[in-house]
């Protein structure tokens, strides 16, 4: 039993240490809006998020040894199966299941919902076994654009839908989307709420845009002959060309102006405050503060664009170009 | 092509580069050895305009790299102790990165990516992904990256270092090539038996400061015996807890 305990050990170390979803989740502005603004209907966001986080917290992590070095030690057939059946218990996810069952024993409203969410956890701990078909995974078959700074853009685009908060925004997007086609016609400013929601879950990532170029990237962003408003520019297109989709069945003109405005702001903690993100977990944001000036100026450009005039676009967009030629020179100048 | 004039690089108390004088000509291939520690990154990063000297002057193509920043690296070359690869994009997808941010025509970056890729051995993974990819395939596609704009100086950590030997051969000979076309080379190596057959001129560094600098036909001795005289001397101990030798 000593081998398999102390892989067992190693792996909780590890588990803990990489136990980073609930705090991004805390360092975020979606967290965040709906904490302070949405009170009740935060619920429904929440039951989003949650479902979102699911995915990657319910990974094995049997996973985490590298099989050719768990092939490698000299572990009995008996030992494999130790570890195969006490492994899942390392993550925190099956013991909140576990609590939640026994939790709801006999509440025959709340079981149901358990057992799906039950299901939907050992999907996601099965689905980490099968191997991807081809050698790209869809999430990173992304198209580029004309022009030298297509490869940077592609990359661009690539980290944005390896992060939690693109897929969060796009729950949101569809769900209007569903009930635009299938269910009664929205109030109108049910849209612009639904703008600010979407681009709102997209926002933190704008604070950290060069969260997860690695060492590697921010070397060879040193080493090329680029000036730091290209870096940005590059950066915001991948931005934009992720959301606007997503912004088509909302207020797409508006969520255009938010989210110049989310840039602009976010500029500043991208560039003067970098901080490294984790793939697959939703972005932790800079200061609070940055986060509340994204959430104020989004609202308020938002809801200019969507009930006055499309003129607000103007302003908006002059003022990320600022932005982009202000904290490209602080990029150089950092670099 | 390079030169560097009491070149100085100080971290707090500690003198990385002391005093360094040096000079690389056009066409020449300069092997920049010395032990882990020994300051040669840190000289390397100031010849790329990444770290501002202390004190001291550095000149690459007649330009000052803290002050001409971008006009350099227009110029240069260079394979990075980090390699400085996105994991989000293929080897191939690193090429064609470098033809457009170098102004390279796309004609010339395709026609220019696949003779690299064939020529280095990284046809059949063109489409993996940096983060997919093993050490030496990195390695491969960095130093390719380094080569495609065809700049007037190489600067190279470490090429050789966890390469298969064909691959470390196909790459001695295509820097020889460059060689031959009139680029400089700078490169760092632990790997002394390359160096011995790449190498035109040799600069020993230790402890920040220059202890050999000549052609390779003016060293006294092998290049490995004088480096072991001169910058470090193999110290071999015996594990006593592997027991009596069997032999």
């Amino acid at each position: 039993m000593a081998r398999p305990i102390a892989i067992l050990k190693a792996l909780g170390t590890a588990y803990r240490r990489d136990w980073t979803a609930l705090q991004s989740l805390t360092g975020n502005n979606f967290f965040l809006l709906t904490l302070f603004l949405l009170q009740q209907a935060g619920i429904f966001v929440y039951l989003i998020m949650g479902l979102v986080l699911l995915f990657p917290l319910s990974t094995d992590p049997l996973r985490k040894i590298p099989p050719s070095r768990l092939a490698l030690w000299p572990l009995t057939r008996r030992e494999h199966w130790i570890l195969r059946v006490a492994s899942p218990w390392i993550n925190p996810i099956t013991w909140i299941l576990a609590a939640g069952a026994i939790w709801t024993a006999g509440r025959t409203v709340s079981a149901g919902l358990w057992v799906v969410v039950a299901g939907l956890f050992v999907v996601a701990f099965a689905l980490s076994h099968v191997p991807t078909p081809g050698r790209t995974p869809m999430w990173r078959r992304v198209p580029g654009i004309p022009g030298a700074l297509d490869q940077l853009v592609r990359k661009n685009l690539r980290e944005i839908l390896s992060t939690l908060d693109f897929y969060c925004a796009a729950i949101l997007s569809l769900s209007v989307l569903a009930w635009r086609l299938f269910g009664p016609p929205l109030p109108r400013e049910a849209f612009m709420a639904m703008t600010v929601l979407t681009v709102g879950a997209l926002s933190s990532y704008a604070q950290c845009l060069f969260g997860l170029d690695g060492e590697g990237g921010l070397s060879r962003y040193r080493l090329l002959p680029v000036r730091g408003w290209q870096l940005l520019l590059a950066k915001d297109a991948a931005y934009l060309m992720a959301l606007l989709p997503l912004a088509l069945p909302l207020a797409p003109l508006p969520a255009l102006g938010g989210a110049l405005m989310v840039l602009a702001v976010g500029h500043a903690p991208s560039v003067e405050h970098p901080s490294e993100q984790t793939r697959w977990r939703f972005t932790m944001g800079g200061a609070l503060g940055n986060g509340v000036v994204q959430m104020i100026a989004l609202a308020m450009t938002v809801s200019s664009i969507f009930s006055m005039t499309l003129w607000f676009l103007a302003p908006a967009a002059a003022i990320w170009a600022g932005s982009v030629w202000w904290y490209g020179r602080a990029l150089e100048r950092a670099m | 092509m390079i030169s560097c004039r009491n070149l100085t690089r100080r971290f707090g108390d500690f003198t990385a580069v002391d005093q360094l004088n040096l000079e690389v000509d056009k066409g020449a291939i300069c092997a920049f050895l010395g032990p882990n520690g020994a300051g040669k990154s840190t000289t390397v990063k100031m010849m790329t305009g990444l770290l501002a000297p202390t004190s001291g002057e550095v000149r690459v193509c007649g330009l000052d790299p803290t002050a001409a920043g971008l006009e350099l690296k227009r110029r240069i070359g260079v394979l990075p102790e980090d390699l400085g690869l996105f994991d989000d994009l293929t080897v191939e997808e690193h090429l064609l990165l470098t033809g457009d941010i170098y102004g390279v025509s796309r004609a010339d970056t395709k026609s220019r990516t696949a003779q690299l890729l064939h020529a280095l051995s990284l046809e059949h993974g063109r489409r993996t992904f940096a983060a997919a990819c093993s050490h030496g395939m990195r390695k491969k596609t960095a130093f390719a990256m380094a080569l495609l704009p065809n700049p007037q100086v190489l600067f190279l950590d470490e090429p050789f270092e966890a390469v298969d030997p064909v691959t470390a051969k196909i790459m001695r000979e295509l820097l020889q090539s460059v060689a031959r076309h009139g680029v400089a080379v700078f490169l760092t190596s632990h790997i002394l038996s390359m160096v011995e057959r790449i190498a035109t001129q040799i600069v020993m560094i230790r402890k920040g400061k220059v202890v050999w600098n000549s052609t390779v036909g003016e060293l006294p001795q092998s290049l490995e015996d004088h480096y072991f005289d001169l910058v470090e001397t193999p110290v071999v101990e015996e594990l006593e807890w592997l027991g009596p030798s069997r032999s």
